[in-house]
């Protein structure tokens, strides 16, 4: 029987009321607040026993219920700011204690605005964080740089941070799978995207995400330190009656960007459609007649008819579909004095915006502990993740497939809800393409016959055995492991133009990381005012990888994909494995509770250096000073900590790089054809390596060092949290690209250094605050300035090539930077005319803009009115540059809206020619506006180079908690329900690139390289429901 | 816990190989290199022995720009140089250095290895002008110099001399022995390497020659004496064949397979077929290279750039562009039209007008045979030369046959009509194509911005477009 409960809530400070304390029933959504005169009054079950009393700034405080009056007493958090983080190895230690700077996101916040890959959500959130979507592709992948890439090169640990779960280092790669046949393009994220594997790991299932950015947080990770860490501590069942939580989420995709069109020009060349009035044009392109000036005309389209041309202006928006994903979860936990218990399940699915795009991910978790003997702790959390993906669209080039480039590039007279119903036709069994070239696949072809898919079967999960026979001592080990099998496939149907025999490829890429950290805790006060914990640690890490790829070519039965329908199969395979043990300690000193020290050390031996340079030391210390303690009381200034950290951490190479070795070879390459597999007449083919190895390499050396203030006022309704950082990544492993006169490609060595510093700002304010309404306002802002040294006999070298001209490079003195082909220019910037043709010169290999944005910010404001809250998120990027190859199509081909501009008429472009030693200004035109668009081919790459800076409405969200009387009346099973309205992505508020969204990637996650986009699938836009309800 | 970490070393690759396996790749991706999309097209195209079709749907160009018209991928000269100095010079240096450091040492191999590896350095210097040579392939040497073409040119002549001081016929070591069949040339044919050898020497010399003319008593030295044999019969053609087996076919044939439904992407061209139009009596090889559309009476070549009609202009043949057709790199006919060559201008020689028209007539003999023309047939062509008028209209007369005799060469033919005549003189004089930019006509290769340019310090700062001419090349 409920029963009415009433009570003052008072500050324990000045005894005045506090107003719009939340008063909640334990173990139970169900709460009020104190009104204007700190009193509440709250309807209770009988079951119920305990109140609790929260309030910002202030330490939470349960209370027994006993007689109808429970009074309050809250104490402001800057007393005892308890507040517990998750740090390297799992280890909790107190959040005033860290002599580094640590974000943490709480799993609420994760799945607010669900994103189906939960790094996506750390966008605009964290300072110094910088996460880039590569693609729209569903399921695609995302980078996440920490502070500034700290690396020369590419792959999965190079520059991403570990993912640590519960303790456990998890994979987060991004497979880029080499196919030897004409999707010559690496079938990962560069070709299809086929995600990173931290898509796998479900935000429903997470209590919370910290991100340790510098490597003092991270160096007990010792040789995978360095580019800091996102460590997850997953849900577990709470102590109370068993509670299930039902959460579903619906939501709605579109493209968010699309290209500004012309409307005014048909295909063709110079104006003419075809060679004939019964040929249908070669061109797919914008080039052709003036649609209005040719309607007493008629000309022959793709399907032979005889039409009057016109334009569709929404034929390429027609083409996208609205993307539908629904994201439902259950969960139940529970648990007692000696257990508890979880168990989620989570169903995806989504439909993609590009036709026949799906995503099916299905997340089972279970998470138990139980006290099994006095000190005795047996804890086992158990993941399995199951990843169907079909239809992920091909982007970038050399693949018939890629399909945004057919998209993009259709002529604005045909219509895509026709086309939609012609692409294949009945009686010849064939294709109807749009043109009779080598060009011409009609999208509707390529979505409905050439599938890229993948599964990805994972499991993650380990056991924790805990003992603490003496109350000063714990001893624990924890022993996971992660393993997955990922089968991907690819194929392409015959009539498919460019692949006119038809080929596919199916992948098994298998990974397993088992990993095992003993760990003993000695903790102990050493007086009354020195407490002394000692951690000592040994770490056991394994992974081993297989791939195994089989190419099939020419195949004879339609749209059978298995290997004895091919008339040549090719088969490879590839395995590699690496250990690291590692030994390590941490000591830790706190005195008064005001003053912390840690020192931390860690020897690392790494299987893949060389026997006489594997074992490494790498040592941090970190300390934290909470000078407030010392201060007489303010009512203005309420909490201040300065912290300081010192760290020295490294990172060891890819196995099997000390030895020069020759690798059997599968196949010969020949540019368009199929090439020439061995054995060939006979015979079996070697080839020496690419790189040349290095039998004296040692592990990359990271030094930083970062100091930084934690400061709170009035009341703690202003947080400031400000971060310098410096770090020197040095020695530097690299594939140095070599002149390939040289018989190589890369030199593996040691060379040249990377220095990242930075500063990082969080303030956190709460400009209003009444009994019903608060206004909270985070805002971030980072900046991080990169400079590279190299060997002084080394002024540059290329990190990544993208095609024609274009790479990554670093030099020395200077941020990683894009190069390429560029304008010529005279003394005077003026832009260098050809006096024979009127168009402009171009020399090569110039620098064209930073990779890395300038500063990075967020502004978050939660608005919350009773049981309301009202919050959207503002992700800014300021710098930084992207190319764009769907940019240099829409305007090479004549579709883009600029190129209307002049067409027709004499245009002399704004330049100058060389006369002599001098220039004078250009008097020659161009011959038309097709030639002279023609300038901003692909290959000309500072045509094509942008400002990257944007400003995105990245998160949108309203709530509403629905009142817990609702329930109490009616379905008293209820615990709490919430609906909400979540956006992502919602509005590109302020960019510098024409027609395309500047996040955009396709290097793939693992390269160093950014920056560039080719044929990207667009981002999306999404808008959608959450429900969620506890019982 | 040491025996715990030892296990970096890969299951996947070994760390000796017997030399031979890294011969049969070099000669595989060369082959490949020079018969398919990065090499023999563009320079195909470009260089005017094979026709694109301008607007044809079903031709190489299909209505888009493409190397014909001097539109060049950047593709074509990174992949062109990978190949080259990557997959087959370095290959060739290992095998050599492999065969060499074998105890006993396997000189066959070694040598072998250097003959190939002279005909790769001859096409990378032809192909791109001045190059890394003397510094290229040395693993010391992470950023080789750019040597001059003539150095480039004289150390293919040394490395020719190095092989021939090397072939131990007695020896039963070689690539090839017990025909394995990694010898793709010649099934471990020591003698016949040891003519190639003299052969290519023979063609760098004539390569050099109108530029730095003491290299014509070299070129005297090579012909006059009998004990240096070269190429001598149709048996020491180097002319590889592919498979009718899919994935092993050859690249000329897969292409269209590929991509234009077997349907054959490249028409004849007007130069060329005009040479041919022009003989004495009908050419036999006309059918040979190309396939007449039905009802129509003469071959016309399309005229470069220019748009092919399918019902008018011919394409290249089916039959030549077979699934098993070989890779041709050095044919009897070209020695015999060299060793005419020589006679005709008196190169190292007195100038002998009849000697070198029989070797001519011989020549164009075998050269029909060689696509398929019965023997009577080609004799009879051959002898309606007439003798020939003069030095002039022997000169013409033979580089006309030297052009056309490689029509399908790519690259040989395209390096055949820089080496026949100064600027404007060339045989046959060729003209900048309908639609290409304005300018002098295709030259050479650039250099490949991404493989080398940007990461070489010691490379040319300034750009050297297609139309510049290289040294040889008057």
């Amino acid at each position: 029987q409920d029963r009415t409960i009433t009570g003052t809530v008072t500050d324990k400070e000045d005894g005045k009321p506090l107003p719009g304390v939340t008063v909640l029933i334990k173990g139970s959504k169900v709460g009020t607040q104190t009104g204007g005169d700190g009193k509440y009054a709250i309807s209770v079950p009988s079951g119920s026993t305990e109140l609790s009393f929260s309030y910002l700034g202030y330490t939470v405080q349960t209370l027994a219920i006993s007689g109808s009056t429970v009074n309050a007493v809250l104490e402001s958090d800057s007393k005892a700011l308890t507040e517990v983080v998750v740090t390297a190895v799992g280890i909790a230690r107190q959040a005033k204690s860290l002599g580094y700077s640590v974000t943490t996101l709480k799993g609420d916040e994760l799945t607010k605005a669900r994103e189906t890959n939960v790094i996506n959500s750390l966008a605009g959130k964290v300072s110094g964080v910088r996460v880039t979507a590569q693609s729209g592709t569903v399921g695609g992948s995302s980078k996440i740089i920490i502070r500034g890439a700290s690396s020369f090169n590419s792959g999965s640990t190079s520059n991403q941070p570990i993912f640590v779960i519960d303790g456990l280092p998890v994979d987060n790669s991004s497979q880029q799978v080499n196919t030897i046949s004409t999707s010559s393009v690496p079938q990962g994220s560069a070709g299809s995207d086929y995600g990173n594997r931290a898509g796998d790991l479900n935000s429903d299932d997470i209590e919370s995400m910290t991100v340790l950015k510098g490597a003092a947080a991270t160096a007990l990770y010792g040789a995978r330190a360095k580019n800091g860490a996102i460590v997850i501590t997953t849900k577990k069942g709470k102590k109370g009656q068993t509670t299930i939580t039902v959460n579903s989420s619906t939501r709605f995709d579109n493209v968010l960007k699309l290209p500004s069109f012309q409307n005014e020009y048909a295909q063709g060349v110079q104006g003419v459609y075809s060679s004939g009035p019964t040929v249908n044009s070669s061109s797919l392109n914008g080039w052709g007649p003036k649609i209005i000036e040719v309607q007493d005309k008629t000309f022959t389209n793709y399907l032979g008819q005889q039409i009057t041309l016109q334009a569709y202006p929404d034929n390429v928006k027609d083409f996208y579909n609205t993307g539908k994903t629904y994201i439902n979860s259950v969960s139940f936990d529970g648990g007692g004095d000696s257990g508890d218990y979880r168990f989620g399940y989570t169903n995806t699915t989504q439909d993609g915006i590009i036709p026949n795009e799906k995503l099916k991910k299905n997340v089972v978790s279970f998470n138990a502990g139980r006290n099994v003997a006095p000190g005795l702790d047996v804890r086992t959390n158990v993941n399995y993740t199951r990843t169907v993906a079909d239809g992920r669209p091909v982007q970038s080039s050399n693949n018939p497939s890629v399909l945004q480039s057919i998209v993009y590039g259709l002529p604005r007279t045909i219509d895509t809800k026709v086309l939609k119903d012609n692409y294949f036709d009945p009686v010849t069994k064939q294709q109807i393409a749009l043109t009779p070239t080598r060009t011409g696949n009609n999208p509707y072809w390529v979505v409905n016959n050439n599938n890229f898919s993948n599964v990805v079967d994972r499991v993650f999960g380990n056991a924790i055995v805990t003992y603490k026979p003496l109350n000063w001592l714990t001893i624990s080990n924890n022993l996971g492991t992660d393993f997955y099998n990922e089968f991907r496939r690819g194929v392409t149907r015959q009539g498919t133009i460019g692949s006119l025999t038809g080929d596919f490829y199916a992948a098994n890429i298998y990974n397993r990381i088992i990993n095992n950290d003993l760990l003993l805790t000695v903790d102990q006060k050493l007086t009354e005012d020195l407490s002394l914990k000692v951690i000592g640690g040994y770490n056991v890490f394994e992974n081993f990888y297989r791939r195994d790829l089989s190419d099939a070519q020419q195949l004879i039965a339609d749209q059978l994909y298995n290997y004895a329908n091919a008339g040549s199969v090719v088969t490879t395979n590839t395995s590699n494995q690496k250990r690291i043990q590692g030994v390590y300690g941490d000591v830790g000193l706190s005195y008064k509770d005001y003053l912390f020290l840690n020192v931390t050390g860690r020897n690392d031996w790494s299987s893949t250096l060389p026997a006489n340079n594997r074992s490494y030391f790498y040592p941090s210390i970190s300390s934290s000073f909470v000078f407030s303690e010392l201060l007489p009381k303010s009512e203005w200034f309420n909490y201040g900590k300065l912290r300081a950290s010192y760290a020295n951490v490294g990172s060891d190479t890819d196995p099997y790089q000390g030895v020069f070795q020759y690798s059997p070879i599968s196949a010969a390459f020949a540019q368009y054809g199929y090439g020439s597999t061995f054995p060939f007449n006979g015979v079996l083919a070697f080839s020496s390596p690419a790189t040349i190895p290095n039998l004296n390499l040692k592990p990359q050396n990271q030094a930083s060092y970062e100091v930084g203030a934690e400061l709170r006022f009035l009341q703690s309704r202003v947080n400031l949290d400000v971060t310098y950082y410096n770090t020197n990544t040095s020695d530097q492993i690299v594939r140095l690209p070599l002149p390939q006169s040289t018989g190589y490609s890369a030199a593996l060595l040691n060379a040249g250094s990377v220095k990242n510093s930075g500063v990082e700002v969080s303030l956190g304010l709460i400009p209003v605050k009444t009994q019903d309404f608060t206004w909270n306002m985070d805002v971030n802002f980072s900046r991080n300035v990169q400079k590279i040294e190299l060997p002084s006999n080394l002024a540059s070298y290329s990190l990544a090539s993208g095609w024609s001209g274009l790479s990554i490079k670093a030099e020395s003195g200077k941020s990683f930077g894009i190069y390429g082909v560029a304008w010529l220019r005279d003394d005077a910037g003026n832009l260098v005319i050809d006096e024979a043709t009127g168009l402009r010169k171009t020399v090569s290999d110039k620098r064209l803009g930073n990779m890395s944005p300038d500063w990075l910010g967020g502004i978050n404001n939660t608005f919350s009115y009773k049981g309301a809250s009202l919050s959207f998120l503002v992700d800014i990027r300021k710098g930084g540059v992207i190319y764009s190859n769907s940019v240099s199509s829409l305007r090479t081909s004549g579709l883009a809206k600029e190129t209307l501009l002049n067409r027709g008429r004499v245009f002399i472009d704004k330049g100058v020619v060389a006369s002599g030693s001098t220039f004078v200004p250009n008097t020659t035109p161009v011959t038309s506006m097709q030639d002279y668009w023609a300038q901003y081919t692909t290959t000309n790459t500072e045509a094509n180079i942008f400002d990257a800076s944007y400003v995105k409405l990245r998160e949108v969200r309203l709530s509403y908690q629905i009142p817990a009387k609702v329930f109490q009346t009616s379905v008293k099973f209820i615990k709490g329900a919430e609906i909400g309205v979540e956006g992502r992505n919602l509005w590109i508020i302020h960019d510098n690139v024409p027609h395309i969204d500047p996040e955009a990637n396709f290097f793939g996650t693992e390269s160093v390289a950014e920056g560039v986009e080719f044929n990207s699938i667009p981002s999306t836009r999404t808008i959608g429901f959450n429900i969620r309800i506890k019982i | 816990c040491k025996k715990y970490l030892d296990i970096n070393t890969s299951p996947n690759t070994a760390e000796q190989v017997d030399p031979k396996l890294l011969f049969s790749y070099a000669t595989v991706a060369y082959m490949n290199l020079r018969s398919s999309g990065d090499l023999y097209i563009p320079i195909g195209l470009a260089g005017q022995s094979l026709n694109a079709g301008g607007n044809n749907p079903t031709g190489w160009s299909g209505g888009d720009p493409s190397p014909d018209i001097y539109t060049f991928s950047a593709n074509f000269f990174n992949n062109t140089w990978v190949s080259l100095y990557v997959r087959g010079g370095a290959n060739l240096q290992q095998a050599i250095k492999l065969s060499e450091a074998a105890s006993p040492a396997n000189n066959n191999a070694a040598a072998q290895s250097k003959v190939l590896l002279a005909m790769m350095v001859y096409d990378i210097t032809t192909t791109f002008g001045d190059v890394p040579f003397t510094e290229a392939w040395k693993a010391e040497i992470l950023y080789p110099k750019f040597d001059d073409q003539k150095t480039v040119l004289e150390g293919t002549l040394a490395l020719l001399d190095q092989a021939l001081a090397q072939f131990d016929e007695a020896s039963p070591l070689k690539i090839g022995a017990n025909n394995d069949g990694y010898d793709l040339l010649y099934k471990g044919d020591i003698a016949k390497w040891k003519k190639l050898a003299k052969s290519l020497k023979l063609r760098t010399l004539l390569t050099m020659v109108d530029k730095d003319p003491s290299k014509a008593a070299a070129i005297g030295t090579l012909v006059n004496d009998a004990a240096q044999a070269m190429v001598n019969g149709v048996t020491d053609n180097v002319a590889i064949p592919y498979q009718d087996v899919p994935n092993k076919r050859n690249p000329k044939y897969a292409i269209s397979l590929q991509y234009n439904g077997g349907k054959n992407f490249f028409f004849a061209s007007k130069p060329v077929v005009d040479i041919m139009n022009a003989a004495p009596s009908v050419d036999p090889r006309l059918p040979k290279f190309f396939d007449k559309p039905a009802g129509q009476a003469t071959y016309i070549g399309v005229v470069p750039g220019a748009d092919a009609v399918d019902a008018i202009n011919p394409r290249i043949a089916a039959s030549l562009h077979s699934p098993a057709a070989p890779e041709v790199m050095y044919t009897y006919q070209e020695q015999l039209f060299a060793e005419a060559e020589v006679y005709a201008r008196g190169l190292g020689v007195p100038v002998d007008l009849g000697k070198a028209n029989t070797l001519f007539k011989q020549g164009l003999a075998e050269s029909c045979k060689f696509f398929g023309v019965s023997a009577t047939e080609a004799g009879v062509f051959s002898t309606s030369f007439p003798a020939f008028s003069g030095q002039a209209n022997a000169v013409l007369t033979i580089h006309e046959q030297q052009w056309v005799d490689k029509m399908d060469r790519g690259l040989d033919a395209f390096t055949q009509w820089r080496r026949s005549g100064t600027d404007g003189s060339e045989v046959p004089v060729l003209t900048l194509p309908i639609g290409a930019p304005a300018g002098p006509i295709f030259r050479r290769f650039e250099y490949p911005i991404t493989n080398e340019i940007s990461n070489n310090p010691n490379a040319p700062k300034t750009t050297v477009r297609y139309n510049e001419k290289m040294w040889f090349d008057l």
